[in-house]
């Protein structure tokens, strides 16, 4: 169903949303930086933005997500499991993080159903922006994750100019609509056409593609990709673990008890694949002490056909974060293609 | 849709000490309806909490025959291990589990069986070792060696001496270093190996215990003529969550928290790093 709703009245409609619960949003920062945050008028999103650096991921899993509240009494304790039932709105966020929240959101429904993440996730609106103009790095279109998005968002907006088409793509998004109907008319077939051209320019935009999953998959699924070149390519991480903390779809975590005094919060905190310790054991064995290997695992893990018949998708989005902040570049595009190519640069 | 990181309290109703360094705890679920719920196999492992320092996994080394009793046998070796060896008696700790596959006994019906054990590695095939022991009419011939760094460094002493007097076990010690007063063999667990005669056609190996160990024992044992299935071994790794979430127990896309930690060689042999 394809709606629209005027440009002016998308700052009403957020207002209604600010009532219904937290507002998340892209934001100016005092320091100038763009990054999403709760908002808590409609006047601060930030509509004409780049992509933040972060993704919004930390809203259904925060990087430091309190899981069970323990309080010690005497030789005893007690535990009280810490549920986040808020109800939230992820607004004008781009098709990619849309997507690795979609992501995420599948990974955590497996079995056993992760009831700490999913409390989150199916109590979040996701309110899309699709990309007219692709941004620089961005390969969304390799990864089937943008510039605009069939599946994945609650309400899809595409900016036409004066107006917004708004298509609606779950009850979620009906509901949201539905709390101002009087802002949403029914878009006409001229809005449903331009929305269209301007998908199919967006795609245009990027040219050749860059980042070829398919022929990566192939090898890395079947260990064809030489050791060797790992260990090139690895030579130049710096085990700074960025990629992981910027990637929409990572989500590897380690379980620790914070606080002191007899009371403490168990807490599931993000972690690093690329860390030497993520696999150290206590007996001082490590399996994967070489960082060729945790580089490998990595991308094992993101794009091998093994995964991707779990996950339905490759563990990336396109978004190009881990091209802004690798110091070493060894990001995903120039690894897919090192390992297509047989060859890293030198 | 439960919590899945939500602990069950227990309490340790017993600690015995097995070594300078290593414990074993019985613990009792606080509901005791819990305890009767409580079905796990051997191989399993748990998830333990000890509350502050957060929670490591440990396998079950009690036997499911044995349901009065759930143990499991920790040695002192990080933050958590040494806190968990501070407490006392009464203390309450957290449980989440069982997890992992475990033994498939059943499989095991009508078979011979050698256990291989090296000093840490034998409580998960104690576990297994009582689960058969307990129903030793459905089992053919039950063989176990065990080694130790010393003669200090044996677990579970006094029931190494009953299995040593049982006639329907085969039942052999060695350690790498003797002390004073030890009078039995020296050296590490494979030279046993000269000391019983295989069956490998109709034998089940388990094989548990440090990775330097379990390398040299698979060989020879490949070498004695047994399968590479026939060869079972349970696999270590760093863990957190125990339920495949967290990836630290990745192995390819396999994880050993889930689809282990009881693989076979041929299973363990294909998978890659």
């Amino acid at each position: 169903m394809a709606l629209a709703i005027e440009r002016k009245a998308v700052t009403k409609w957020v207002e209604r949303l600010l009532e219904l619960g937290e507002v998340i949003a892209p934001v100016r920062t005092p320091c100038g930086d763009l990054l999403f945050s709760i908002v808590h008028s409609a006047e601060e999103v930030v509509w004409d933005s780049a992509n933040p650096l972060h993704p919004p991921k930390a809203f259904v899993l925060p990087q430091t997500d309190p899981l069970v509240k323990i309080t010690r009494n005497g030789q005893g304790v007690e535990l009280e499991p810490i549920h986040d039932g808020a109800r939230r709105f992820l607004v004008n966020v781009r098709s990619c993080d849309a997507k690795g929240i979609a992501f995420l959101t599948r990974m955590h429904e497996m079995d056993p159903a992760d009831a700490s993440y999913l409390r989150r996730s199916d109590n979040l609106t996701i309110i899309s922006m699709a990309c007219i103009s692709p941004c620089a790095v961005g390969f969304c279109i390799c990864a089937d994750s943008g510039p605009f998005l069939n599946d994945s968002y609650d309400v899809q907006l595409t900016d036409l100019g004066e107006t917004y088409l708004a298509e609606v793509g779950s009850a979620k998004g009906q509901a949201a609509v539905a709390e101002e109907p009087n802002l949403f008319r029914n878009a006409t077939e001229e809005e449903v056409i331009r929305r269209k051209n301007l998908e199919a320019a967006a795609r245009n935009h990027f040219g050749e593609e860059n980042c070829h999953f398919g022929s990566a998959m192939r090898r890395i699924s079947t260990g064809r990709v030489p050791d060797a070149l790992w260990e090139k390519m690895s030579d130049w991480c710096l085990e700074c673990g960025a990629c992981n903390f910027v990637c929409p779809t990572c989500y590897c975590f380690s379980v620790k008890d914070l606080g002191g005094n007899g009371t403490w919060t168990r807490c599931r905190l993000w972690d690093s694949c690329q860390y030497s310790a993520f696999t150290l054991e206590a007996s001082g064995h490590n399996p994967r002490a070489q960082r060729k290997d945790r580089m490998k695992r990595r991308f094992f893990h993101k794009v091998s056909a093994q995964y991707y018949a779990r996950d339905g998708m490759v563990g990336c989005v396109g978004c190009g974060r881990c091209i802004k902040v690798c110091l070493g570049a060894t990001h995903m595009p120039a690894v897919v293609s090192a390992i297509r190519k047989g060859k890293w640069h030198e | 849709m439960s919590d899945v990181f939500l602990p069950d309290i227990a309490r340790l109703v017993d600690i015995w000490d097995e070594t300078p360094d290593t414990k074993t705890f019985t613990v009792r679920f606080r509901v005791s309806k819990k305890d009767e719920d409580f079905d796990f196999r051997p191989g399993q492992f748990l998830e333990l909490s000890v509350f502050g320092y957060g929670e490591a996994p440990f396998c079950i080394a009690s036997s499911p025959t044995r349901p009065q009793a759930l143990q499991t046998t920790v040695r002192r070796t990080g933050q958590l291990t040494d806190a968990l060896h501070k407490l006392g008696a009464g203390a309450e700790v957290g449980i989440r589990g069982p997890f992992g596959n475990g033994f498939n006994v059943e499989a095991a019906y009508g078979k011979n069986l050698l256990f291989v054990a090296g000093g840490i590695g034998l409580p998960p095939l104690r576990s297994l070792i009582w689960n058969v022991l307990d129903e030793r009419s459905r089992f053919g011939n039950v063989t176990i060696l065990y080694g130790a760094r010393t003669p200090s460094d044996l677990v579970y002493k006094q029931e190494l001496d009953e299995w040593a007097k049982r006639s329907d076990v085969e039942f052999h010690v060695t350690v790498d270093v003797a002390q004073a007063g030890w009078t039995g063999k020296v050296g590490v667990v494979p030279l046993l190996f000269k000391t019983i005669t295989f069956h490998p056609e109709s034998t089940l190996a388990y094989v548990c215990g440090p990775p330097i160990m379990i390398r040299i024992v698979v060989q020879d044992l490949l070498t004695l003529g047994f399968k590479e299935e026939a060869i079972i071994s349970t696999l270590e790794r760093m863990m957190q969550c125990g339920i495949g979430k967290c990836n630290h127990c990745a192995i390819g896309h396999r994880y050993v928290c889930r689809d282990g930690p009881v693989f076979n060689y041929r299973r363990i042999r294909e998978m890659v790093e």
